[in-house]
């Protein structure tokens, strides 16, 4: 070291430790470590430089020595030039804040290898961005320096000048909110691309400034939501374009948008990610709402239509959106009926609640008893042994049916498996299945039942445990899972009950009750199929094709076990499959006896033979199965004989070992030649065969899997509810079954397996499944009243019980849907509000009573005026052209005339008319919360004039009205509503017209309430009276779908006058009647349309309000309808009654 | 008359069926009806529409009039009528159906008036089988008016001419009711009921039903068969979407399309389907029925 040079490091230690004796020392090591590298001069400059930033403020000392302590750092990397450029900058910082100088030079070595030299100012301009002067803007900077190595090392500099773009507009609402995203950025950023990263900072960037509170949540949540897109093709990009444009066009909720349509495309297969982009992004110039909307739904979207069609669902709506914006999104949104018809045609899926109607009819039409047709989630729901949800199934009184089928590209295919679903099960009930009795003799087969409960009753006792054929018990099967560990259905033997149905006594001959349980499926099922096929000549090719669907997706026979394999074989030979048969040829002779059982019983139904079904079914062909149609000479197979079936077909199961095969085995197919029919075929159940079994370790047995349009059959379960319910209905039955006894049935069947049904501990299930089985039949036991229900408009909810009458309230609520109308978007909401239908409770039948004494006068004078309404039932007219005979006084008066030269009138004869009145009316009652206001209000002020200024009279009359306050409470608006329904029932019953009074409030589309007071078929009585007592006020008024359904009660009704006669105290109002609760378009019009419809229904819609203020919006409200306000509330009552006579009259 | 004209025209008591009609008895209602004529009694005929009321009413008249017309020639009684047979005086009753239009009424002719008699009258006179169909159709005070002939007295009074006539031998009244369609309002009055004997008609079995529409619109036992089965499935929907089941008449129809070459589907779609209600689900339900039966 030169003497030059260590004055001048003395120099500038001693004029740098005034600042900080830290500082000279930071001077003097970084001195030490890059002396070598400088000249004296650069040295001097460099050491000056240092001592200017040091002397700029009263803390910029921290700046220089943080410069000092880099500088052996910074100064490889940029070199001198650089170097001077590199202190040029933090010189300006320094200038503007020290601190912000000072984490700049501390960032600096591990920054500026990131950025490069050549963007070293970039980065220095982006701090000083963000610095505003104020000290929370500085600190925000600092932080930027700060978390600057991080962030380069993870982003590039165009990434991070939109990320301070983005924090820097945050700035401007929260500087927390910045820091805070600042300081998660690049953990958040991380998962993305770097395509990617840009849009995504871009949107956040557009979200800071319009949705800023979203701002963190979007940096936190959104690249986990953007992963739901498919990267591929730049879709995350496309889509965060999308967003952006969203928040900069309408600025509102961008960030909900972006999640739910993320979430939703998640939901998508992802190769359609980008043409649902593409589609997004045609609609984003006509409105970005509507193209997020698009994406929003898309998922359900793509549930009901292939992705093929998407573009023409697409297409439809974005002409909506060319016409009306509105429209257009309501479209996307999924909330206009053009969308849902839209759907629909698209779709070929068949939906169950669609066809419901038609399905319940029909399969009524085949049984000829009352089958509803249900969901078979409703079934599942029940918790009564059933689990499947897709399956069809009858639990002997409906039928259920999985909730959509979607299984062909054409909707009358998919139709047509329903239909076959539908005709199946129908078939069980209308052939009998459920009617199984265990002593009647079958028609076919020669009975072997009561000896095979002789013989098991004689076997159990003392070989427990082995069972027949010397095969273990087959204690493996693991689906009874009953309580108690108990999984041996022959167990429980030595605490035998009597069985509770004859199904369960019948599947008591068997030690391995799953195995019979299966072949009794097969047989049974079969025996339908070929009753169906000769009672049904149409429906034999859909079913055909259902069959050769099954055959062709059943499982591979030679990788199972061999019992198995001969259950699988059985089902396919029962559906018609025999050519679809392998079997080993050794054993062939044992298949060959069964398929000869189901053959038989197959040959012993009208049309019999094969399957019935399928044209190329071995045997027997399509033509020659209608030769054969001489129903009254053969005798019909019977559900006893597909039990006898059954026994005959387990025993020769039970010899067959459930082992897999050996490999050497040679499976062959079965010759047709060798299946007989032969009514005893079976009987000697395969057991004189001599045959050598495959020895060797057996497999537990498990069930073949279910054929689909089979189903799921439980005739076990079905028989016990079927006799619960009987016994429900007949009281006198001598032995009620125990839930003791139920339990103990639960746990031997087959049918229900208790884990499938709850995860819960198995005795609870077992409870829970009792307490549901009960609740079942109660609901089923409910006097089910009849009601015409309107279906047009609001179709009754599929599952719901109808069940309420007036004995029973609170009644059952009923469910409706209806339209609304949505006046922008120019188009019905389709299914938008949900009404429900309540009775309304009982009061005090005084209540009626009292009111009439109390109008006394008011109810003579209407009671005369309706009077004069009756009708004249015959009424001579005279004078006509033709009639019921000559009018002899019109004939004197004609000759008279011809004799006089007059021309006579041909007027002579007369007619007897009948005039008949024939009119039906509801009245709808607004009982909406502002209806319990006051009126005495407006009485107070004239009575006030009285007293002028005698303060004692004012005294006594203030007294007087506070007594009578005091008994009579001050009347409010409903109470005149009642009292005018009194005085019009009064008048009503003496003209013998047919009405309604209904109430509604509710809140909100899916809590539209809808009370009934008296219905319209319903007589006037007692409860009439006692529930008029209970009309009260209650929440919101939603007049469109009250007046629907009053509507669509008054449609069902046949008369020839029909009127419907609304009273409200105020203008329709509810929560989300119209865009916000402000509004009051939306709800006028939307009651309007309500009012239109009812008028085109034939009704006479008639609006009566007491609204003082009524005119402004009943103009158009009620264009084209007649309306009353009346002015004074008081005379509501007679009011009522005179509108009414004169509408009618 | 110069002209000869080209249909055949009866006047109302001449009208005598003469080929005999196809029937199937179901039970024994033609035993009842021919013991209900000897004796004189009036016959209420109950049952759907399309059941075969009519055609049964035929048959009996032809039945009737075959041993009769021997007797009652050689009684030397010497009337036209009872030489060719038992006439049928047939009245569709209709809401306006009033008394005169029954019993008779006075026309105008030029400056007088004339008489005629009503179908009833000419029926009493005659002494042919009067069958009003449908007779709750009519109005009540039209139904009174054959009370005095369905009793002992067997009497028309005709008020406006002031007589009353005697019903001649062989006059039955015959009346149909559908008890099933019409409402509470048009239910027969008591008293009026309980003058007849009733005779209920239901739908035939389906075997019977087969082999009636095989003979009627001669199609084959397996066509016959498959619309009796249809028949039968359609009659469960009555009172659950359909007001009436579907009547054999229309299934004959349905089996004289089929006939004439129409598909059994489309035939069933305008003779049944169509021809029994509006409603388009309950349309679509036997739609499907009937594609399950018919290929």
């Amino acid at each position: 070291m030169t003497d030059l040079r260590r004055t001048l490091y003395n120099q500038y230690e001693e004029l740098l430790t005034p600042f900080s004796t830290s500082l000279s020392v930071e001077f003097r090591q970084a001195a030490d470590a890059v002396g070598d590298r400088l000249t004296d001069a650069e040295l001097k400059e460099w050491a000056e430089a240092g001592l200017d930033l040091a002397k700029q403020s009263w803390r910029s000392w921290e700046a220089a020595g943080e410069y000092y302590r880099v500088t052996p750092q910074v100064i490889p990397m940029l070199g001198t030039e650089g170097f001077r450029e590199w202190a040029r900058h933090g010189r300006e910082l320094a200038e503007m804040s020290s601190a912000l100088a000072a984490s700049y030079f501390r960032a600096s070595p591990s920054t500026i290898p990131k950025v490069g030299y050549a963007h070293l100012g970039d980065w220095m301009g982006l701090g000083r961005v963000l610095y505003k002067g104020t000290w929370r803007s500085a600190s925000l900077a600092v932080q930027f320096f700060d978390a600057s190595p991080q962030l380069f090392s993870k982003l590039t500099l165009d990434e991070v000048r939109v990320l301070v773009r983005f924090v820097d507009t945050l700035c401007d609402r929260s500087y927390d909110l910045a820091s805070h995203c600042l300081t998660i950025a690049p953990t958040s950023l991380q998962p993305l691309t770097g395509e990617d990263r840009i849009a995504f900072l871009t949107f956040a960037e557009a979200l800071a400034s319009t949705g800023w509170a979203d701002a963190r949540s979007y940096l936190e949540k959104g690249p986990a939501l953007l992963a739901h897109i498919q990267s591929a093709g730049g879709g995350r990009g496309r889509f965060l374009d999308l967003s952006r444009e969203l928040a900069r066009r309408e600025g509102r909720q961008a960030f909900t948008f972006f999640a739910e349509a993320a979430r939703a495309l998640g939901q998508v297969d992802s190769e359609n990610h980008g043409m649902l982009l593409s589609l997004a992004e045609d609609l984003m110039p006509l409105s970005p709402l509507a193209a997020m909307e698009f994406l929003k739904t898309a998922a359900h979207v793509l549930e009901r239509i292939p992705a093929d069609t998407v573009p023409e669902w697409h297409a439809e709506g974005m002409l909506l959106l060319e016409q009306s914006q509105e429209g257009g999104e309501a479209y996307f949104r999924l909330e206009s009926s053009r969308g849902e018809e839209m759907l629909e045609s698209l779709s070929s899926r068949i939906e169950l609640n669609k066809v419901a109607d038609i399905l319940r009819m029909y399969g009524k039409a085949l049984t000829g008893a009352e089958v509803a047709v249900h969901s078979a989630e409703a079934l599942a729901e029940k918790g009564i042994g059933w689990v499947e949800t897709e399956a069809p199934s009858t639990e002997g009184s409906a039928i259920f049916l999985p909730p959509f089928v979607e299984e062909f590209p054409d909707k009358d295919d998919n139709f047509r498996v329903y239909k076959v679903y539908c005709t199946h099960q129908a078939g069980h009930l209308e052939f009998g299945t459920f009617d199984f009795e265990f002593e009647r003799e079958g028609a076919i087969f020669p009975t072997l039942r009561l000896e095979a409960e002789a013989d098991a009753a004689s076997f159990r006792a003392p070989a427990r445990g082995s069972g027949p054929g010397g095969e273990g018990p087959l204690d493996s099967d693991g689906h009874v899972d009953a309580p108690g560990g108990s999984a041996h259905p022959e167990l429980p033997g030595g605490s035998a009950h009597e069985p509770l149905t004859d199904m369960e006594r019948f599947f008591d001959l068997f030690p391995d009750r799953r195995l019979a349980s299966d072949l009794f499926a097969i047989v049974e099922d079969a025996r339908i199929d070929v009753l169906i096929s000769g009672e049904y000549t149409g429906i034999r090719r859909p079913y055909g094709e259902r069959q050769e669907r099954e055959l062709a997706r059943r499982p591979d026979v030679s990788q199972m076990p061999l019992k198995q394999a001969f259950v699988e074989n059985l089902v396919r030979i029962s559906l018609g499959g025999t050519d679809y048969v392998l079997w080993p040829r050794p054993l062939m002779p044992f298949l060959e006896e069964a398929a000869s059982v189901i053959r038989t019983l197959q040959h012993a139904s009208p049309e019999s033979g094969g399957s019935g079904f399928r044209p190329d079914a071995a045997g027997e062909g399509m033509g020659e199965l209608a030769a054969h149609h001489s129903p009254l000479t053969t005798h019909t197979a019977t559900v006893e004989d597909a039990a006898e079936a059954t026994l005959r077909l387990y025993a020769i199961a039970d010899r067959i070992p459930n082992l897999f095969p050996d490999a050497s085995l040679d499976w062959q197919e079965i010759d047709g030649e060798n299946i007989r029919v032969d009514t005893m075929s079976g009987g000697a159940m395969g057991q004189d065969m001599d045959i050598d079994m495959p020895q060797g370790e057996q497999q537990p047995y498990e069930s073949p899997p279910p054929v689909d349009f089979r189903g799921d059959f439980k005739p076990e379960t079905v028989q016990l509810l079927m006799k619960l319910r009987n016994q429900r209905y007949d009281k006198e039955q001598a032995s009620p079954i125990s839930p003791e006894q139920l339990r103990q049935m639960l746990e031997k069947s087959v049918e229900i397996s208790i884990a499938d049904m709850a995860e819960a501990d198995l005795t609870q299930s077992s409870e829970l499944f009792l307490t549901n089985l009960i609740k079942e039949l109660q609901q089923q036991n409910q006097p089910k009243e009849p009601q015409p229900m309107p279906m047009k408009d609001g179709q009754p909810v599929t599952g719901m019980s109808t069940g309420d009458d007036e004995h029973q309230l609170p009644g059952e609520p009923q469910y409706f849907f209806y339209d609304e109308w949505d006046f922008r978007a120019g188009d019905y909401r389709p299914r938008w509000c949900r009404i429900v239908e309540y009775a309304v409770g009982e009061g005090q039948a005084q209540y009626f009573d009292q009111t009439l004494e109390k109008y006394a006068s008011l109810v003579g004078q209407t009671r005369r005026q309706f009077e004069l309404l009756r009708p004249e039932m015959f009424r001579k007219i005279k004078r006509l052209y033709d009639g019921e005979d000559i009018d002899f006084d019109a004939v004197i008066d004609y000759t008279v005339d011809r004799r006089v030269g007059v021309t006579p009138t041909d007027k002579i004869y007369w007619r007897r008319n009948k005039i008949e009145r024939d009119v039906s009316v509801a009245f709808l009652l607004d009982m909406s919360a502002s209806t319990d206001e006051e009126i005495a209000k407006h009485e107070k002020k004239y009575q006030q004039d009285d007293f002028d200024d005698d303060p004692r009279r004012y005294f006594s009359w203030w007294m007087a009205r506070r007594a009578q306050e005091l008994l009579t409470p001050p009347k409010r608006i409903i109470d005149l509503e009642k009292e005018s329904m009194v005085l019009l029932i009064k008048a009503l019953e003496t003209i013998g017209d047919a009405y309604g009074i209904y109430g509604f409030s509710g809140y909100g589309r899916d809590n539209v309430e809808f009370y009934v007071v008296k219905d319209l078929e319903e007589a006037f009585s007692d409860v009439v009276k006692k529930r008029i007592d209970k009309i009260a006020p209650v929440r919101s008024t939603r007049m469109g779908p009250a007046i629907r359904h009053a509507a669509a009660k008054l449609e069902a009704h046949d008369s020839k006058v029909r009127i419907l006669f609304l009273v409200s105290d105020g203008r329709p109002q509810d929560h989300g009647y119209g865009r916000d609760r402000t509004e009051k378009e939306y709800a006028i019009h939307d009651t309007h349309q309500a009012l239109m419809e009812a008028r085109r229904k034939g009704i006479t819609p008639f609006c009566l309000t007491v609204d003082r203020y009524g005119h402004d919006y009943l103009k158009t409200m009620c264009e084209d309808i007649g309306y009353e306000v009346v002015p004074d509330i008081e005379s509501l009552p007679s009011r009522i009654t005179t509108l009414y006579r004169q509408l009618t009259a | 008359m110069t002209t000869e004209p080209t249909f055949r025209q009866y006047a109302i008591e001449e009208y005598v069926v003469t080929a005999e009609p196809f029937y199937k008895p179901v039970k024994d209602e033609i035993e009842l009806f021919e013991a209900a004529y000897r004796e004189k009694i009036p016959v209420l005929l109950k049952g759907p529409t399309g059941c075969g009321k009519t055609r049964f009413v035929e048959y009996m008249a032809y039945k009737l009039s075959r041993p009769v017309s021997v007797v009652r020639a050689v009684d030397g009684n010497g009337q036209s009528a009872e030489e060719t047979g038992r006439p049928l005086v047939t009245v569709a009753c209709h809401e306006d159906l009033t008394a005169s239009d029954l019993v008779g009424r006075y026309l105008l002719e030029g400056e007088t008036t004339r008489w005629v008699d009503g179908p009833l009258t000419r029926a009493v006179k005659a002494g042919a089988i009067c069958y009003l169909d449908e007779i709750v159709e009519a109005r009540k005070d039209t139904t009174v008016l054959v009370h005095p002939l369905t009793d002992h007295r067997r009497l028309l009074p005709i008020e406006k001419l002031g007589q009353i006539v005697e019903a001649k031998d062989g006059f039955v009244l015959v009346i149909s009711y559908n008890p099933g369609y019409q409402s509470a309002l048009k239910d027969l009055k008591h008293s009026t009921r309980q003058r007849f004997m009733s005779i209920e008609f239901g739908y035939p079995p389906r075997d019977l039903e087969a082999n009636i529409i095989g003979h009627e619109a001669e199609v084959d036992d397996a066509v016959a068969m498959d619309l009796a089965k249809l028949g039968e499935k359609v009659r469960h929907l009555k009172e659950h979407g359909l007001a009436e089941g579907v009547s054999t008449r229309l299934l004959i129809y349905a089996g004289k399309l089929i006939h004439q070459g129409i598909t059994p589907r489309r035939a069933c779609q305008v003779a049944v389907i169509w021809a029994l209600t509006d409603d388009r689900d309950v349309q679509r339900s036997i739609e499907e029925v009937v594609s399950s039966i018919f290929e």
